[in-house]
């Protein structure tokens, strides 16, 4: 074994706290390291050629790399390998920085537990393998599960890069809440119309079918090709397609959530929804007294919902608006905590319906009290400090988003995951905001959090782009990290097989064994830790290699 | 000292929206605002002695903080610093001294807790001798008070026609110490609960039967984990008139409107079971105050009120309730809670309204 260990100084980042000379010097005296050295940047150009040159020269079959996180860089690394003719699965990226440098000032300390992460990963890249990338075949087809407008501009896309699209809606028509919106930010268009043209725009397509009424009711496979059950009117129908975007949007908050308020005892008080559909059709008075409450049904730890729903302050404001427009006599006064008109021209529109005579209190209400005179509002004007209570002639509650009702059963359907406010969690929030941890499988629209329309729209059509770049050339890599059977230990006690989230584990009746599905293997670990004849192992992270890690960081060896 | 009941570390976290003052019954009419006491407490300000008093731990604010800050607690925490240094009025000290030596608030002899069951025309086993092992529990203002004595008396008589079994403790029940953690001294409210719990176990206790709201909340919720089945006696007397095991052979030709007590409803959440049973007395025109379940408003009996009486002049809830029930055009107020009683019915007789406490109005149609 040909081991090259290079120890990155990141600048001062890891340099100033960690003794990188001493490192050096100490590897160097390993059997099988023929290459130690140091280097101020080895992600730099420079320092990727000296990589390389050591591997041509020396003959490198082990590289580690001791510097910053195994997150940052590890692709570049990997490439790195392949360009120089060795396995990128011989790499072994060793973090000194995060783990070692950044944590504390003490050089003594530092460099005492980065020679035994290096150390470790020695010892563990001794039981490396050179490992292939699986190439697997995928579908050029995508699952759409939500008619709202974010399952529509996503399904929209796709269909115009001819991909084949199935679009599955609940409710018996498309086009979700934004359909019953009679004035959608920022332009004030119908939702109606938007609505209308994206379908009429879909139903061009001649790639896309479309299941109204219909629900999923089974879900299988895996990457590039998923099965999905589906009950239509027409009965039961199975399709398969190459990926998934679930989109499908909130469920607006439930005011008589909170007793308080009164609101679904007295016609007087009303939701912004509410008034959205029907504020038309509402009778008031010539100089009508409305109150508009914000953050009902957000920012509340008793009824769980702590975060802010983004949406409301903007609603709030509107329905103010309409109120100023329709009555300019009108006493509209909006309660807040705090007016937060996320989309850009919000603040504008603020000042504007504040200047049109809308009054501002800061308080969170505490209680309406119906009256048959007039709804008396009950709270504390927190800026004057005075507990105050007066009459309206109507009340408007800015409801929050809550996450839609079918949130945990598409969850438990495709195995994916909720946040704690259970709405669909993201892979990561920022470099993989559109992906769920199932590859494949992306979430768009308010799903996936608070959002507004144009966010939804947005946010479908970045999910399509991402699951098109996916599938489109009709194959795609997989890791190669995925569980083997022996099929000599194996007892046949199939525990392995209810541990498996992917359904890779399959049993043969007749050897009464196990084996892997591998296309289906996500590399998870969980049959590997569940197997009590220790039959089961996973590519790249055997248990002798762990052993070892461990072993070697502890002294034990 | 015992780890707090209740973690009141959010106080930091609090963004001042005026929730809880706005929930508060005494916020708005007296110089107590509980939004600027959790500001203050943020900071670490000085906070006039005079000021925690005025809270009646009603749990408003608790219930809708959406912070969940819980400033019922964070009060608390505030007067237990003015208990500890022993800023704290007359009044609220005497109380505190009266239960230490006699284990009741109104420092009356001891050995006189059981002396109501002379009104009984039946003897009540001591819960050691009863096969079921199960107590009802008097409390200390029914054990001692005139008008209040009424209800356990009445409840005992109601559970023994009708054949349920159950013992007293008499002389050896201690105050169960709701009120005492409300004031700020937790050291006492730990011997109080550490007395009784001992009693408790020594007898074998399998349920316990409250008969106020207070001393039902403190045995379910703060007494930690005692493997005790603790019930309202409305709970278990609700089940039975559904079912037909209790029947009622009188009617109460009367407009009644039912005022939920806080430590019965908004904190423990028994809104139904006195509903039911009122409105199956025959004759009932049963009504709703505006203000009813969650949004009931408190008689400003708890928290330590029920000992002293605070400075500021204001119209005082009472007042406002029976206000409400008159012109809902009710004849009498039912409650299910003793300081609710005796908060109620000094302003309820000058208008001509009745109250009564639910197993008075079952007296009378059994």
């Amino acid at each position: 074994m040909r081991t090259g260990i290079f120890i990155c100084h990141c600048g001062h980042n890891i340099k100033h706290t960690v003794d990188v000379k001493r490192l050096c010097e100490y590897f160097s005296t390993f059997p099988g390291v023929v290459v130690s050295k140091d280097y101020p940047f080895v992600c730099s150009e420079p320092g990727q050629d000296m990589i390389q040159e050591s591997i041509k020269k020396q003959g490198l079959d082990r590289v580690i790399i001791a510097s910053c996180t195994p997150s940052l860089h590890s692709e570049l690394f990997k490439d790195l390998l392949k360009k120089s003719d060795i396995n990128p699965f011989l790499l072994r990226r060793v973090s000194i920085r995060e783990h070692c440098s950044w944590v504390g000032d003490d050089i003594e300390i530092n460099t005492e537990k980065a020679r035994r992460l290096i150390l470790a990963g020695l010892y563990s890249a001794a039981h490396y393998i050179p490992l292939e990338e699986k190439v697997v075949e995928v579908q050029k087809s995508a699952l759409v599960i939500g008619g709202g407008v974010s399952g529509l501009s996503a399904a929209l896309f796709l269909s115009r890069m001819g991909m084949q699209v199935y679009l599955i809606e609940k409710e018996d028509e498309l086009g979700g809440h934004v359909r019953t919106l009679k004035n959608v930010w920022p332009a004030g268009r119908d939702g109606k119309i938007i609505i209308e043209e994206m379908i009429k725009d879909l139903k061009g397509q001649n790639n896309v079918e479309i299941f109204t009424s219909t629900t999923i009711t089974d879900f299988e496979g895996f990457f590039g090709n998923y099965e999905a059950t589906l009950n239509t009117p027409a009965g039961e129908k199975k399709l398969t397609a190459g990926g998934v975007i679930i989109a499908i949007g909130f469920s607006p908050f439930d005011a008589r959530t909170k007793p308080e308020l009164h609101y679904g005892e007295d016609e007087r008080i009303i939701t912004t929804l509410d008034f959205e559909k029907n504020g038309d059709r509402l009778k008031l008075p010539e100089k009508p007294r409305v109150a508009i409450l914000h953050c009902v049904g957000s920012r509340d730890e008793q009824i769980g919902k702590p975060y802010c729903s983004r949406i409301c302050c903007v609603n709030a404001l509107r329905v103010a608006d309409a109120i100023k427009t329709r009555y300019r006599d009108a006493y509209v006064e909006s309660f807040y905590m705090d007016v937060r008109a996320h989309p850009r021209g919000g603040e504008e529109f603020f000042e504007d319906t504040q200047e049109k005579g809308v009054l501002f209190t800061r308080a969170n209400v505490a209680e309406i009290i119906p009256a048959p005179g007039g709804i008396t509002i009950r709270g504390e004007d927190t800026l004057f400090g005075e507990v105050f209570e007066r009459e309206f002639d109507l009340v408007v509650l800015s409801i929050g988003m809550s996450p839609p009702e079918d949130s945990k059963l598409i969850a438990s359907l495709l195995k994916i995951t909720l946040d704690k406010d259970k709405f669909f969690l993201e892979a990561h929030i920022k470099l993989r905001p559109f992906d769920t941890a199932v590859k494949g499988i992306f979430i768009a629209g308010s799903c996936s959090g608070p959002k507004d329309v144009e966010e939804s729209i947005n946010h479908g059509r970045a999910s399509a782009v991402k699951l098109f770049g996916f599938l489109n050339l009709g194959y795609a890599y997989v890791d190669p990290f995925i569980s083997y059977v022996d099929p000599k230990r194996c007892s046949g006690c199939r525990m392995c097989e209810q541990a498996c989230v992917a359904k890779a584990i399959k049993y043969d009746e007749i050897k009464r064994v196990v084996h892997v599905e591998e296309a289906a293997c996500m590399g998870c670990g969980l049959c590997n830790a569940t197997c009590p004849s220790s039959a089961i192992g996973l590519k790249g992270y055997m248990d002798s290699m762990i052993d070892d890690e461990i072993s070697a960081f502890l002294e034990a060896i | 000292m015992q780890e707090a009941i209740v973690n009141t570390n959010r106080v930091l976290t609090c963004i001042q929206c005026g929730k809880c003052t706005g929930s508060c019954p005494e916020s708005g009419k007296t110089p107590f605002n509980v939004r600027m006491l959790m500001r203050k407490r943020q900071f670490r300000n000085t906070i006039e002695e005079f000021l925690p008093w005025y809270c009646t731990s009603c749990g408003a604010c608790t219930i809708r903080c959406p912070r969940d800050v819980k400033p019922s607690e964070v009060i608390i925490e505030i007067r237990s610093g003015f208990v500890e240094n022993g800023d704290i009025p007359a009044a609220i000290q005497k109380a505190l001294e009266n239960t230490f030596v006699q284990k009741n608030p109104w420092g009356r002899s001891r050995a006189k807790r059981g002396a109501w069951v002379e009104k009984l025309d039946f003897e009540i086993p001591h819960v050691s001798e009863t096969a079921s092992k199960r107590l009802l529990f008097t409390c200390c203002i029914q054990a001692y008070d005139p008008r209040c004595m009424v209800i356990p008396v009445n409840v005992a008589t109601i559970l023994n026609r009708y054949g349920i079994e159950f013992g007293i403790l008499g002389e050896e029940e201690a105050c169960c110490g709701n009120e005492i953690r409300r004031i700020g001294e937790s050291g006492l409210f730990e011997e109080l609960q550490e007395e009784n719990k001992t009693v408790f176990k020594e007898y074998g206790i399998k349920e316990i039967i409250a008969l106020s709201p207070h001393c039902m909340n403190a045995f379910k919720k703060e007494y930690g984990d005692m493997d005790i089945k603790v019930s309202h006696y409305t709970e278990l007397l609700a089940p039975m008139i559904k079912n037909g095991t209790i029947t009622f052979n009188g009617t109460y030709n009367k407009k009644v409107i039912y005022h939920d007590p806080c430590f019965l409803g908004k904190q423990n959440g028994i809104f139904d079971e006195p509903r039911d049973i009122l409105k199956t007395v025959q004759g009932i025109d049963f009504l709703e105050f505006i203000r009813s379940r969650e949004n009931s408003m408190c008689c400003e009996g708890g928290g330590g009120r029920m000992f002293f009486e605070v400075e500021t002049q204001y119209k005082r809830n009472s007042e406002v309730r029976v206000e409400d029930a008159f012109q809902k055009g009710a004849e009498v107020i039912a409650t299910a809670c003793p300081f609710c009683v005796m908060n109620l019915e000094e302003k309820a007789v000058e208008k001509g309204l009745e109250v009564k406490e639910l197993s008075e109005i079952l007296m009378e149609v059994l």
